[in-house]
């Protein structure tokens, strides 16, 4: 069979496979279990907390019968840092620079996720500029975390060149971080009230150049790996997880909208500038590893779509809410201004203004869904901060999605569903 | 603290004259030490083709993967070859802090690596803890391990690490470590003196206690 | 799991004469913190659990846009089972559990917090209950497994204890740790002073 015959077949038959009922996904994820060579006794396999799977720290403990993995025990909290008990010695603008070591792939989210949570208990309001901003900076990190995703992923199925590919695309857009903010890695750009600082001069420019840039990479990796018959027969029906599944086990993200829920609290719930955006929600119907990556690749050049909106109508304005009781003042007032140095010295110091409440509010990080709440007794440091993570409930849900494949099928489905350590030892 | 103070350490692990006797070039079994010379020649060639341990704990691992990668480039350097397995590697590269839980998994797999080997402790959180000063984290993995060079940063940007690379490569071509050549590690027998010397004031205390309780 | 055709969603809309009633009624008992609303489906879901279980919801709060309810220990499993199974609450998704200590409140100084989603109408939920020390709860993992991980921890960082859960043990730290670190009497760097927090024994 030629390559165009191979191509169009693969076409044809994800035509007909577009929307499989459960019970279909079910028969389906039965007949591995049915094909799989077994022995009759159980071997017992660590894997982990040390393997080249680099998602970090991840301990599970496997019992294997022949192939088939019967039953996972995952051990967690070899990166626990208490990082809860620190935010209740930290005041509100404090926990900031902490919640970027959070998901350290996609900081700003992290960032943007405990600032919305803030501003929710406080009362806030972000000036529309600040939206705009933050939108631009949310959607950027989701960007780097896909790609780096799709990188680490095809890594674990094998291939070396493909991690050096994802990781030059990544560095664009970590260029643009290092404009924005002068970090690379861990951004603390978010404040409450807004962002730290403003777009530099130049920066609609690159961030053009980038976000024209992305989707012709997005297209070469769909041609590279999509079609790539290796990696469609290690990721086809492979790690099917429904969307019932999904609701018990808290599985969000990617990974729920591979299995056919349009849930996406960009819409759902929108924050920031989304509500002002259009762009469309990444579905797929199969749940299986395969449309895990159909989902990601389409989220990055919905992304780029994203972005371009946000700079095409970027308001003008305050990019920081003129709030002396909860916001710090702009940096380049303080040493001007007596209001402002009252103001940064009182925030500073003291901390911020909060009522006695508490709060949840979810928002959707590139990883899924991260709900943080916040119960304050009305100091500047709250009483009781949780940080949800979606890596948490994904590190769970493994046992679950991994019992019933085959050991080498392990490690492209905990890659697809996207665990980080750090975000799931907190 | 210690045997004597915490100066003693780097004393032990930097200086000329203590390079003969502890840190120096490779004892063989029978008191023969190879001459230096040929350790020299050694160490050039080793110097090019460092393999360390793939062993990234958290971000500070994410700026070593994009040191790995196209922009920034090890592998013209001879060290892409980050190894799985930490007998097959000639270091640790300890990117990101260390909790009391993986402590003695770092310990393991640092005594699995064979001789000689360097460690690079990366990013604050590897030098001392960071900002995380909890009840779970170790404050510097020097507590554990000895370590030759710090690179600091949160994360260190590649370019830093890779001047700590360069650092750990000067290192290999003198052949220096920071653990003696009889294999003792320093740290571990600071921390050793340290816990018996917090018994013995455990003990102290109770007894000072109990005379006063007795007088009472 | 319950799963809702567009005619059934549009059938519990419209309200009758004593389900207008019903919502004045628990808008009069919640306690309105600020001047924020609630959505539609959730005054609906409110009602119906004010229906079902009157006195036994001890205290509703409304804040910033936010339904909490305090149930009793001993009603903690039937409120949440009817949460997740009533047709106009459908809480689906345990979004978050989560243990808390308030030293304050010498009687009950623990607390317990669940989050709850539905994903068919797109509205969330809050129900907290207090505990003493030493006082189990029953363990929410046969109606949301997701809830696993977040008891365990709460179990570990808090010292609470859930009756019937399938693996109540530590999750996040090592076997050796005392003490339990999320109460506020713990001190944050840890008991045991010195560089290195414990000593490093135990398996591998």
């Amino acid at each position: 069979m030629s390559e165009q015959q191979v191509q169009d077949r693969l076409q044809e038959q994800s035509t007909l496979e577009r929307r499989p009922t459960s019970e279909e996904l079910k028969e389906r994820k039965a007949r591995t279990r049915r094909r799989v060579p077994r022995t009759g006794e159980i071997l017992t396999l660590s894997m982990g907390p040390q393997h080249p799977s680099t998602h970090g720290v991840y301990r599970a403990e496997l019992d294997l019968d022949g192939e088939l993995v019967v039953a996972v025990r995952p051990e967690i909290g070899n990166l626990h840092r208490g990082v809860e008990k620190l935010c209740e010695h930290r005041t509100y603008h404090q926990i900031i620079p902490l919640t970027d070591r959070l998901d350290y792939i996609s900081s700003f989210a992290m960032n943007h996720a405990f600032c919305e949570a803030a501003e929710k208990l406080m009362g806030v309001e972000v000036p529309p500029r600040g939206r705009y901003i933050r939108t631009i900076a949310h959607e950027l990190s989701r960007i780097a975390n896909h790609i780096m995703w799709l990188g680490v992923h095809v890594m674990d199925l094998g291939t070396q060149t493909f991690f050096c590919i994802c990781f030059r695309d990544r560095e664009y857009v970590l260029d643009l971080f290092e404009m924005l903010c002068g970090a690379r890695l861990t951004h603390s750009y978010s404040r409450i009230g807004g962002v730290a600082k403003d777009l530099p001069d130049g920066f609609d420019y690159h961030c053009r150049k980038v976000i024209d840039f992305i989707p012709k990479r997005v297209a070469e990796y769909e041609r590279i790996i999509k079609h790539n018959r290796i990696y469609y027969k290690r990721t086809k029906n492979v790690g099917i997880f429904t969307a019932e599944d999904c609701y018990a086990w808290r599985v969000t993200g990617p990974t729920l909208r591979a299995a056919g829920v349009p849930r996406d609290l960009r819409k759902d719930e929108p924050y920031a500038a989304y509500d002002e955006v259009e762009f469309e929600v990444a579905v797929e119907y199969n749940a299986d590893v395969y449309d895990r990556f159909l989902v990601r690749m389409k989220e990055i050049r919905e992304s780029c779509k994203i972005i371009r909106q946000c700079l095409d109508n970027l308001p003008d304005g305050p990019f920081l809410a003129p709030d002396a009781g909860h916001a710090l003042p702009l940096k380049k007032n303080v040493l001007r201004d007596p209001a402002a140095m009252i103001q940064d010295f009182y925030q500073v110091f003291h901390g911020p203004q909060v009522p006695k409440g508490e709060v949840y509010r979810a928002i959707e990080v590139p990883k899924g869904e991260m709900g943080v709440y916040i119960r304050s007794e009305g100091g500047p440091k709250p009483a009781r901060v949780r940080f949800s993570t979606p890596s948490f409930y994904h590190g769970q849900a493994v046992p679950a999605l991994v019992e019933g494949e085959m050991l080498a099928d392990v490690v492209a489905i905990f890659a697809s569903v996207d665990i980080v350590l750090g975000d799931c030892d907190r | 603290m210690g045997i004597g103070d915490w100066r003693s350490l780097y004393r032990q692990v930097g200086s000329q004259e203590e390079d003969e006797v502890l840190g120096g070039p490779v004892i063989l079994p029978g008191g023969i030490a190879l001459p230096v010379q040929i350790e020299r020649v050694l160490g050039f060639g080793r110097s090019f083709s460092f393999w360390p341990l793939l062993f990234g704990l958290a971000c500070c691992a994410i700026e070593m993967m994009a040191l790995g990668g196209p922009r920034f480039d090890m592998a013209r350097f001879g060290m892409e070859a980050m190894r799985a397995s930490p007998r097959q590697a000639d270091g640790m590269i300890v990117a990101g802090w260390c909790t009391t839980k993986m402590a003695p998994r770092v310990i393991r797999l640092y005594e699995q690596i064979p001789d000689p080997k360097w460690v690079l402790a990366m990013g604050s959180c590897a030098i001392s803890g960071n900002i995380w000063d909890t009840y779970n984290v170790v404050q510097g993995i020097d507590s554990l391990i000895p370590v030759d060079v710090y690179v600091p940063g949160c994360p260190p940007r590649p370019e830093a690490l890779w001047q700590g690379l360069e650092m750990i490569r000067e290192r290999i071509k003198k052949s220096r470590h920071a653990y003696d050549g009889l294999r003792r590690i320093p740290a571990r027998e600071i921390l050793a003196q340290e816990m018996c010397e917090q018994e013995m004031r455990e003990q102290l205390t109770r007894q000072i206690r109990g005379e006063r309780k007795g007088n009472a | 799991m319950p799963s809702f055709s567009p005619d059934e969603q549009a059938a519990g809309g419209g309200l009758a004469r004593d389900q207008a009633h019903w919502l004045a009624s628990v808008r009069k008992e919640l306690i309105w913190m600020d001047n924020s609303e609630l959505p539609v489906s959730l005054m609906r879901a409110a009602v119906r659990l004010r229906r079902r279980f009157g006195g036994r919801l001890l205290e509703g709060r409304v804040f910033r846009g936010e339904l909490s309810y305090v149930v009793a220990p001993a009603d903690w499993l039937r409120v949440l089972a009817f949460c997740r199974d009533a047709r106009e609450l459908a809480f689906d998704q345990l979004d978050c559990l989560l243990g808390d200590h308030v030293p304050e409140r010498t009687e009950a100084p623990f607390q317990v917090v669940v989050h709850l989603t539905s994903h068919t109408y797109g509205h969330r939920l809050r129900v907290k209950t207090f505990l003493a020390e030493g006082q189990p709860l029953p363990s929410v993992t046969g109606l949301w497994p997701s809830a696993g991980f977040d008891e365990r921890e709460a179990w570990e960082m808090y010292g609470i204890v859930f009756e019937g859960h399938p693996d109540l043990r530590r999750l996040l730290l090592p076997d050796d740790f005392e003490g339990f670190p999320m109460r506020k009497d713990f001190p944050l760097q840890g008991i045991i002073g010195g560089r290195v927090r414990t000593r490093l024994t135990g398996k591998i």
